[in-house]
């Protein structure tokens, strides 16, 4: 439950930054940074993990049945309290003469925190950008649940039923399967879609595109999938505009290294979008981002910008998706979780690379 | 998920009782002479943007700003390709792209010519938010400690989520004996994301330990599952131990080993000590019995109506 190598890297960049104490804050949405260090999914809504440079973790719970389970499993000092306010401005007067700095800092209400602070976000995020080997374990079996839950996403879907039962379809399967979580979002329809957002009512029709983001998330790790689907046979349009995306994802695929810059794995994904014509669809008016880091939070940075500068380096996970809106077909999604290796990358999931297509 | 299915039913919830909300929160405007009230809202705290105007982000943050005397504004940190669907579950029509919220706020400030501006709960506001925010060249007034958001409607929609987290167990919990944990949440997600749920999360315990993530063990016999369960919005939390019957009463009777949680705050869900509940506030309690050697949990959700608390 303790990650010991991040904890040996917080303790050296502790004493390198001339804290005293690092305080490791989650919520319910943004558990990342207190699990970067406890990985242990509570309940809610806050947690906070101090760190002292002897090594001893306090942990501060906001419910007693975290409480109780955590007290359990970890060789920690763990409190609950049904006031966090006063929890922690206590644990902070612990540390009164001491430098501390707090990591998920941005995240916290405001009135837990007591006067000037450091941020020690940047610093974590850093260090948590680079995976351990037993966190790239935990992305691949959550990528090989990608492929499962995409597989069952296919095998369930057809004309007529809504997105949102498909969706509590999928959900069901991952679940049942361990995820932790999930982060889904999908999009149905044709040239008048412009992106994906979480299921309605709306039912699927034939040659409807059907897009979706598959994050399953298993030990706390999130790993991530997009395909498109189109229900009955594609036409030219979606055809052509798939092979876009194919080749666009391919680029980045095989442009992935250390050393490379994450602006310029986005920009050989744009590059086949301008060569195609196409290049006013690669800005922020029809498409988000080429892609992300994962890990304990499903949209981690760097984000895959041109007008991102930050260095590739092995052992980062992250997802190259050029999706956007093109004309063609409306909104497309194509991407897959990749895993920086010495010289290049490797997919962490294994499902086709490919248009699928659900016979009706 | 956050979140399965997000809808604005107007069968469920009428424009009229939007509107009467809004009038009711601008009359906290007038008594604080502030010309607008900002509104946090992000993925999980997102229960008083909800209660104004339906909208509850499937990521990202958001500010809406209700002006005294015009229509009412969302900041929102997603894509504008998702502002048509943001009115498709709300009645907000102007929507506004906010990559930089404090920025986007005075920009309004000075457009309308506000010189102070009040914010409901600005000391829960994000750190960061609050901090910028608080740079701002506007006077702030902090508007708190108002009585829980609610009304008929609120009402009607927390009856509902609670009648379909209790149905959602009753059908459930039998076929669990013998199943993983997992299977059981799996089971729970589909029937609960079928019959409309946007949110549902799912604690179970084998009778040895307080209720948590599943294990992966096979349930036994009087086992325990806890749940959350959001519909349109409206967070219940309900517990059930099987082949064990609870009254609901036990429940309110002042037990040393009862856990309140507040379902009226901005969380989903967050523990408090009794006292601090107050008229209106809608609660869940959660109590523990030893049979045998098993641990069992039970719990509901409450209204603290005038003569007390009265079961959803």
């Amino acid at each position: 439950m303790i990650n010991s190598q991040r904890k040996q890297q917080l303790l050296k960049a502790m004493v390198e930054s001339g804290w005293d104490a690092l305080i490791l804050y989650g919520h319910s949405w943004r558990k990342d940074y207190f699990r970067s260090l406890v990985n242990f999914n509570f309940f809610g809504p806050h947690a906070i993990a101090t760190l002292t440079r002897s090594g001893e973790i306090f942990i501060l719970v906001s419910h007693p049945w975290d409480k109780e389970t955590l007290s359990k499993s970890v060789d920690a000092n763990v409190q609950y309290t049904s006031d966090f306010r006063n929890g922690f401005l206590e644990i902070s007067s612990k540390f009164k003469i001491a430098r501390v700095a707090i990591a998920g800092l941005e995240l916290m209400e405001a009135r837990f925190v007591d006067g000037p602070a450091v941020s020690a976000t940047n610093l974590v995020e850093a260090l948590r950008k680079i995976k351990t080997a037993e966190e790239i374990d935990a992305l691949r079996r959550a990528a090989q649940l990608a492929d499962l839950g995409y597989q069952h996403f296919v095998k369930t879907i057809e004309v007529g039923m809504a997105e949102f039962e498909l969706a509590a379809e999928v959900e069901s399967f991952l679940k049942t399967r361990g995820a932790g979580d999930n982060f889904m979002l999908i999009g149905s329809g044709g040239v008048e879609v412009y992106g994906m957002r979480p299921p309605t009512h709306r039912h699927f029709q034939i040659g409807d595109n059907v897009t979706t983001e598959l994050s399953p998330q298993i030990d706390g790790y999130y790993s991530q999938i997009c395909r498109t689907l189109v229900m009955g046979n594609p036409s030219e349009k979606q055809l052509r505009s798939f092979e876009i995306f194919r080749e666009a994802q391919q680029a980045a695929e095989d442009f992935l290294k250390p050393g490379v810059n994450v602006a310029d794995v986005a920009r050989v994904q744009n590059d086949v979008f301008r060569r195609e014509g196409f290049g006013e669809y690669t800005g922020s008016k029809y498409t988000r981002v080429r892609g992300h880091n994962l890990g304990l939070h499903p949209d981690e940075n760097p984000y895959l910008l041109e007008d991102v500068d930050s260095i590739v380096e092995k052992g980062m996970v992250l997802i190259a998706h050029p999706n956007t809106y093109l004309p063609l077909s409306g909104y497309m999604v194509f991407g897959d979780t990749l895993v920086v290796t010495e010289n290049g990358c490797k997919r962490l999931g294994q499902t086709e690379k490919k248009l699928f297509i659900k016979e009706v | 998920m956050k979140r399965g299915l997000i809808t604005w039913d107007i069968s469920e919830i009428q424009p009229a009782a939007f509107e009467q909300r809004l009038q009711n929160i601008r009359r906290v405007m007038s008594e604080n002479q502030v010309p607008c009230i900002v509104v946090y809202s992000d993925v999980w705290r997102s229960n008083s943007a909800r209660f104004l105007s339906n909208y509850m982000p499937y990521f990202n943050r958001a500010l809406l700003i209700i002006p005294s005397d015009q229509h009412v504004t969302l900041l929102c940190g997603l894509s504008p390709r998702a502002y048509g669907w943001i009115r498709s579950v709300s009645p907000i029509e102007d929507v506004r792209p906010a990559g930089n919220y404090a920025q986007t706020l005075m920009q309004m400030a000075t457009e309308r010519r506000w010189t102070r501006i009040g914010i409901l709960d600005f000391p829960q506001f994000p750190y960061d938010l609050n901090q910028s925010i608080q740079s701002l060249p506007i006077e702030i007034v902090k508007v708190g400690g108002l009585p829980p958001f609610s009304d008929d409607t609120e009402l009607s929609m927390r009856r509902k989520a609670a009648s379909m987290a209790r149905s959602l167990l009753a059908a459930e919990i039998p076929l669990g004996v013998g199943c993983s944990g997992e299977e059981l949440i799996g089971r729970l997600e589909r029937r609960s994301r079928r019959a409309g749920a946007g949110d549902l999360i799912t604690l179970v315990t084998n009778g040895r330990s307080t209720p948590g993530a599943a294990t992966g063990h096979r349930l036994d016999e009087n086992f325990s599952v806890s749940i959350a369960l959001e519909y349109r919005g409206h967070w219940v939390r309900v517990s059930r131990a099987h082949g064990v019957d609870f009254s609901s009463q036990l429940l309110l009777e002042n037990q040393a080993n009862s856990i309140v949680e507040n379902l009226s705050g901005s969380y989903p869900y967050e523990c408090v000590q009794r006292s601090e509940l107050r008229e209106d506030s809608i609660f869940a309690v959660h109590i523990e019995r030893q049979i045998g050697a098993k641990r069992l949990f039970y719990g509901d959700s409450f209204l603290l109506g005038p003569s007390g608390p009265e079961l959803l």
